[in-house]
């Protein structure tokens, strides 16, 4: 989605810097900021058409950071983004902020967030920005145009940078327990007064594992604990790679970036295997399994040469269609003289590709 | 301008927040007027506005619930002159030699890249005229008053195609870009795509070229339909206009053929607030029969007081594809305006020529026709440019 080279990089760089400070203090990001000499963003020979397009796509990247799913911190920081990159920005007008209709609510809710919890320093920078009018509040959040594949790539973004909420503890909460634990105990109950011995239930009654909800209730513990240390262990590997390697920040970045490359390998490797071999029998409906770039590529090659070869069969249709019309034309032409359109052909440069294509069809 | 946020309407504006219906490509079908009013019920005055001057900065400590002295702080604090690093003054057109942005580095070398290959280091007359064209409106507002956008209007950006079948557009079809406003009706659009086939002039004129002007497209066939979901709009504005979505919708009910049910409206009666449709999804619009335009609306949002607020400069065009011309084989230099089929003072079949090479070759000083050939007017898809 972002095609700046770099920019990406950049935000989440200083945002993961904010993270890191553990604030959520405009005066720390301000600092943060600085450091980095962030309004130079803008900086360079860039001419108006560019210079409005490359702040409207940093305006959009760092808008993305300030909606769910993002951790709060996270979230404060690209509102300091925003308000960064919009402020400092060198386009006559300003380019703005989109807002879409259906995140409003959320943004209403974090601001009211930020009143209630007294971050003062936030709720007045985004009531600056309202007050300066530096939104655009639209239907969507992108501009779309019903591009087909061509540009669909995944957006991805920094992991970390999420809330550590997860479908596990969404899914089972406090209350889900306490009212898995009553029907449990309801149930139990049930089952103790409809059997012989009323204390008791009987064993043929006896389906489910009595200690089910206690067992539920470790699992997730274990699993939120276990989703802490691995996070606390991931901070800790980026801290190690970082501190030894001050002046080499090329290696650790490399790091970073070779783990994220194993992960997805891992996860294309299992994706992989999961397709079975099929029976020699069945060869023919064997699963392909192409890499997904070198995949999509194939495809799209081929279907580019079938519509050349179609429309290059449609094109010579026209063309004989219109040598028959002229045809008639001239037949006619002696009769009336107010019919009829002009024969033209297109432009020559145009048909340069198309002519070998055309001339192979005529040999066959 | 249609709706104003009844309470009543309440209800309706909660079903019309927009949603993709397949993800980064299109919405779901909603109503555009009832964007509007969910946009206005939520937002206040000030964020309306469309006045020059922002509104004045008071009332900071009240909204936030904070002491005065929290606010005079605030303000401090949060000023954009804390972005700013307070050693020195840069010029913004050089980048600081040992910037740790990734940005600069990688723009930084393209630029030295494109020092060391280029010449002339300007614009090109494409970028400048894409400049031009995409902010040329830019903050204009009216002489009178009342021509003035209403605040909390509607304005919709949408992609019309060109109809072209140049093999060298098979990847990329050209279109134009033009905003219009919500309150504003279907017909306006329509009279302002500009397109080469309501200029072209049907017939052979060798014999008598000075006639040619009379038999304009646009002044004979004037019908026209736009196309969204489901629903024909056909322009009845005069009385020779003809129902062009008939066919189609006969064609449709003839064998129940899954196309649901096809209904047709008066262009003139409906405008874009009154449209129900999805973002980003393609329509039609067709006129001279069969001269067809993809339409797309790849944007809707509210007017802001940076935008162009002169009501009659709108359907206002801000993009457009420049398209090569023909030009003429004697000069070379002009347009073409005639092509000649069978023509024996000419190399090629078909040639074009422009006006007063096609005068001076094929006429004599009395205007009697030379040679054999027959000559129609041409229109350039180029002449808009």
């Amino acid at each position: 989605m972002c095609s700046v080279p770099g920019l990406q990089a950049d935000c989440e760089a200083l945002l993961g810097a904010f993270q890191e400070a553990d604030t959520v203090r405009f005066e720390r990001f301000a600092e943060l900021w600085r450091e980095r000499r962030f309004h130079a963003i803008f900086y360079g020979r860039i001419r108006a058409l560019e210079r409005n397009k490359f702040a409207k796509k940093a305006l959009e990247l760092a808008q993305q950071y300030f909606l769910p799913p993002y951790a709060f911190q996270i979230r404060v920081g690209a509102l300091y983004l925003l308000y960064g990159l919009y402020s400092t920005q060198l386009c006559q007008p300003k380019q703005k902020i989109r807002i879409a209709l259906k995140d409003w609510p959320e943004v209403e809710r974090f601001q009211q967030d930020l009143i209630e919890s007294q971050h003062y320093d936030a709720a007045y920078i985004f009531r600056k920005l309202r007050v300066a009018r530096a939104f655009h509040f639209t239907a969507m959040p992108k501009l779309l145009n019903y591009r087909t594949k061509k540009k669909i790539q995944e957006n991805e973004f920094k992991e970390e940078f999420k809330d550590p909420s997860n479908r596990v503890n969404s899914l089972i909460t406090n209350d889900v327990l306490e009212e898995l634990m009553n029907i449990h105990d309801h149930y139990q109950k049930m089952k103790c007064v409809i059997s012989a011995d009323k204390s008791q239930p009987d064993k043929a009654l006896s389906l489910i594992k009595d200690e089910f909800v206690v067992n539920l209730k470790d699992i997730t513990l274990e699993h939120q604990e276990w989703q802490q240390k691995r996070m606390k262990l991931f901070l800790n590997a980026k801290e190690a790679d970082e501190i030894p390697n001050g002046k080499e920040e090329g290696t650790s970045v490399a790091s970073e970036g070779s783990e994220r490359a194993n992960a997805l390998a891992k996860i294309k490797y299992r994706s992989y295997s999961a397709v079975v071999e099929a029976s020699k029998s069945r060869r023919h409906r064997q699963v392909k399994l192409d890499s997904s770039d070198s995949g999509s590529d194939y495809g799209k090659s081929q279907s580019r040469s079938k519509k050349n070869s179609k429309r290059s069969q449609a094109s010579r249709n026209r063309d004989s269609a219109k040598i028959r019309a002229g045809e008639m034309r001239t037949m006619k032409e002696t009769v009336t003289r107010h019919v009829g359109m002009p024969v033209i052909t297109e432009e020559d440069t145009s048909d340069e590709e198309e002519v070998p294509l055309t001339k192979r069809k005529k040999k066959r | 301008m249609s709706g104003g946020g009844g309470s009543g309407r309440v209800a309706a504006a909660a079903d019309a927040v927009p949603d993709y219906e397949v993800a980064e490509l299109y919405t779901r079908v909603f109503c555009v007027g009832a964007l509007g009013r969910g946009w206005r019920q939520r937002l206040g005055p000030p964020d309306l506005s469309l006045a020059t001057e922002a509104a004045a900065e008071a009332a900071v400590a009240a909204e936030l619930g904070c002491a005065a002295e929290t606010a005079a702080e605030l303000r401090a604090v949060c000023s954009v002159d804390m972005l700013m690093p307070s050693d020195e003054e840069k010029d913004p057109e050089v980048i600081p030699d040992n910037s740790s942005l990734l940005t600069l580095r990688i723009r930084k070398k393209a630029l030295e890249r494109r020092e060391e290959t280029i010449i002339v280091d300007r614009a090109c007359r494409q970028e400048t005229l894409a400049y031009e064209m995409e902010s040329h409106a830019i903050g204009k507002r009216p002489d009178n008053p009342v021509d003035l956008v209403e605040e909390g209007e509607l304005l919709l950006t949408l992609n019309i195609f060109y109809p072209v079948i140049f093999q060298k557009h098979k990847d990329h079809k050209p279109y134009q870009t033009v905003l219009a406003l919500g309150s504003q009706k279907l017909t306006e659009l329509r009279d302002s795509i500009s397109c080469v086939s309501d200029l072209q002039i049907g017939g052979e004129f060798s014999s008598q070229p000075d006639q040619a002007p009379e038999h304009i497209s646009k002044e004979l066939y004037k019908s026209a339909f736009f196309y969204f979901e489901g629903i024909f709009y056909n322009d009845k504005r005069y009385p020779e206009c003809r129902d062009l979505s008939r066919t189609v919708i006969e064609w449709s009910e003839s064998h129940d053929r899954g196309y649901g049910n096809l209904q047709s409206a008066k262009m003139e009666d409906y405008t874009f607030n009154d449209l129900s449709l999805r973002i980003g999804f393609p329509y039609l619009f067709c006129h001279q029969g069969n001269c067809e335009h993809i339409i797309i609306v790849t944007d809707i949002r509210l007017i802001h007081h940076d935008d162009c607020l002169d009501r009659n400069l709108y359907p206002l065009l801000i993009k457009k594809h420049w398209l090569c011309t023909r030009k003429c084989f004697v000069c070379k230099m002009y347009t073409a305006r005639w092509v000649t089929n069978k023509d024996s003072l000419a190399p090629e079949d078909p040639c074009f020529f422009c006006d007063v090479c096609f005068r001076m070759l094929h006429y004599d000083a009395e205007g009697n026709k030379l040679g054999e050939f027959l000559a129609y007017p041409y229109v350039d898809p180029g002449i808009f440019n």
